[in-house]
């Protein structure tokens, strides 16, 4: 039998704005390596939120303002339930930058009403007003869980903080993180992962990559075999210059 | 106090070529700009004809100096700010070196377009197209164009347009712009590229419709739900003197300039900026700076028939330093036959990225290495590492 697994893509046009799409090569790819079958469903607007249902990992990236206005109903109303039930399920996922605040119970913008978010991870974010600093830069932490280092790079204005359900997913070295002030950088809930790390936050963190695949695989396949070892001495090569 | 200023910069520029760092690019602009905060609006009210503006991501220098020199062939003096000094220090430097000319010709930073528009008055703003480039620099595509927008408003210049670039011609509509754009069934994209940024309707928010696309988002477009869609160009015929879909569009936004000016648009012997399709010894250089920029260099240099390519992504200050841009780049065009390296500050990135294109790659770290070859090289580069590039071939700084 062949192994494979289906990732949905989320909003690939909208929510796509920083490279995001590493990610999804990154997944592909380092499936295909060790002869696992990988697919790719894009769900963007138009796309039926039962789609999803077929899906073992899901990934969702950044977006501009506009593009997350344009999201925001079909997230809310369609998709944001089902990735719901799949995330309390056990499913893998990732979701960076805006699709991290979008998860969330609301975004509160420095002008005008919440923006409510999908509920899926107990965390809000506030923007504290234009004027205030943006958190932009090279950024390092070391996942709680693990101890392992994790390299990226950050834009965000929001100030992400997490509610007492949920556990940060890393630790801040050098960077801001959730919001500047707690040290803490992203979020853990069951197999899904929060992160500012935005755009390729994949490639030069196989590890994370390959976690989301292994836990695919469990979920779908019901057995715990390790994933086979690929050669990721340029992956930590550009890993390590960053730290 | 306009002159005493335009004398300390001319003597700051002297000072800085005596001691060999050039004219000294932005340098004597922003200390007479310090002297005198209106010394913009003076001296470009100074200028005989007026001034022309160049606005967008990418294209800006080439398409100046394209300008530059069809107004220089009908026997005009123009000034005009060529070291890619595109802020408001660097046209006022242009402006104290050459203050009597007739024209002025500048190309301006997306973020800087609003703040020179305070202080000058132009004739015409070329709006040439809108993608996404250094985020963590610029901000995102819709901010600039909202920006524009607010900086356009009770403007009184003539506005030239992009039809094809849905977020800048919808500037232009508001603005009854002269357009331009590409009309050429054979130059259509078989399917969009990744880094697209404006394929939502700007009008009702409706996903935009193709019946042509040329490169990202640019194209014959419209919106399916609330009828709007790209206006038909006044200008697109035009013959590009430089290889590249996207030197057509630079091209066809000069012929709309003469058009408006009642001049011939004679490209004829055009030579391109340094660091655009530039060509030192057997090394031809593309500068390539964002993810739309870089699949055009790539779609052209590839079309050339380039069998020798050099990569080089730096991520200082004028590069932007986030480089998850190249993620967005379509790597994947390059065909097995072709010998590819890499350099720059984010050697290891760049690799890493052609590694999941399944592109082998030589990596070398020292930039001089990298360009040691027999062959025909094409070197595709970010900003700061084009200066460098052109530093080690030619032996000195040119900027």
């Amino acid at each position: 039998m062949n192994t494979s697994i289906r990732i949905a893509w989320l909003y690939p046009d909208l929510m796509s704005t920083y490279g995001d799409r590493g990610n999804i090569i990154c997944l592909e790819k380092r499936c295909q390596w060790r002869g696992i079958e990988a697919r790719v469903t894009q769900v963007t607007l138009e796309t039926p939120a039962r789609e999803l249902a077929h899906c073992d990992l899901i990934f969702m990236g950044g977006a501009q303002d506009r593009q997350q206005k344009l999201v925001g109903e079909d997230f809310l109303k369609r998709k944001g339930p089902v990735v719901k039930e799949m995330v309390e399920n056990g499913t893998p996922a990732l979701f960076v930058c805006a699709a991290y605040q979008f998860i969330g119970h609301y975004y509160k913008p420095y002008q005008g009403e919440k923006i409510p978010g999908a509920g899926i991870f107990d965390l809000y974010t506030e923007h504290p007003g234009d004027q205030e600093k943006r958190f932009i830069g090279n950024v390092t932490a070391e996942i709680i869980s693990t101890k392992k280092t994790i390299v990226g790079f950050e834009n965000h204005g929001g100030r992400t903080y997490l509610g007492s359900k949920l556990q940060p997913f890393a630790r801040v070295k050098r960077g801001f993180g959730n919001n500047g002030e707690d040290g803490y950088e992203g979020a853990v809930y069951k197999n899904a992962i929060g992160s500012y790390f935005h755009g390729p936050l994949l490639p030069k963190n196989p590890h994370i990559a390959d976690w989301l695949i292994q836990k695919a695989l469990e979920k779908k396949y019901k057995a715990l075999q390790p994933l086979s070892i690929l050669d990721d001495s340029l992956e930590w090569q550009a890993h390590n210059q960053m730290l | 106090m306009t002159t005493i200023a335009v004398f300390v910069g001319k003597l700051v520029s002297l000072v800085s070529k005596l001691l060999g760092f050039g004219a000294g690019g932005t340098w004597p602009g922003e200390i007479a700009l310090r002297l005198n905060p209106r010394i913009l609006t003076d001296l470009a009210s100074r200028l005989k004809k007026g001034v022309i503006l160049v606005a967008g991501t990418n294209g800006k220098t080439t398409t100046a100096l394209m300008i530059k020199q069809i107004l220089e062939n009908q026997g005009y003096r123009v000034v005009h700010n060529a070291s890619g000094a595109n802020l408001d220090n660097g046209i006022v430097s242009a402006l104290i070196q050459n203050p009597r000319a007739d024209w002025g010709v500048f190309e301006t930073d997306e973020n800087s377009l609003p703040i020179i528009l305070k202080s000058v008055e132009p004739n015409i703003i070329v709006l040439l197209n809108l993608f996404r480039d250094q985020l963590d620099r610029y901000g995102e595509v819709d901010v600039i164009a909202e920006k524009w927008k607010k900086a356009l408003r009770g403007s009184k210049a003539r506005i030239i347009a992009n039809a094809d670039d849905p977020l800048v011609s919808h500037l232009g509509m508001t603005h009854n712009a002269t357009f331009f754009g590409v009309d050429d069934k054979t130059k259509y994209q078989k399917a969009m590229e990744h880094a697209t940024d404006s394929i939502f309707c700007l009008s009702c928010g409706g996903r935009l419709t193709y019946d042509g696309i040329y490169f990202s988002h640019l194209g014959l477009w419209r919106c399916p739900k609330c009828g709007m869609k790209r206006p038909k160009p006044d200008v697109s015929e035009g013959i590009s003197p430089l290889p590249g879909l996207y030197n057509l569009y630079n091209t066809l936004a000069t012929v709309c300039v003469a058009k408006m000016l009642g001049i011939k648009a004679d490209l004829a012997g055009f030579h391109p900026a340094f660091g655009r399709q530039e060509e030192i010894g057997n090394v031809k250089i593309f500068l390539s700076k964002n993810p739309t920029g870089f699949n055009q260099s790539l779609r052209t240099v590839l079309d050339l028939g380039a069998k020798q390519l050099l990569l080089i992504v730096n991520d200082r200050i004028p590069d932007g330093r986030d480089v998850s841009w190249i993620w967005d780049v379509d790597f994947e065009m390059i065909p097995k036959d072709v010998e590819v390296r890499v350099s720059g500050d984010r050697v290891y990135d760049l690799a890493l990225r052609l590694k999941y294109a399944s592109i082998t790659t030589s990596i070398l770290e020292r930039l001089e290495e990298a360009l040691e070859t027999k062959d025909t090289m094409y070197v595709l580069p970010t900003y700061s590492a084009m200066l460098e590039v052109r530093k080690i071939l030619k032996g000195r700084k040119i900027l």
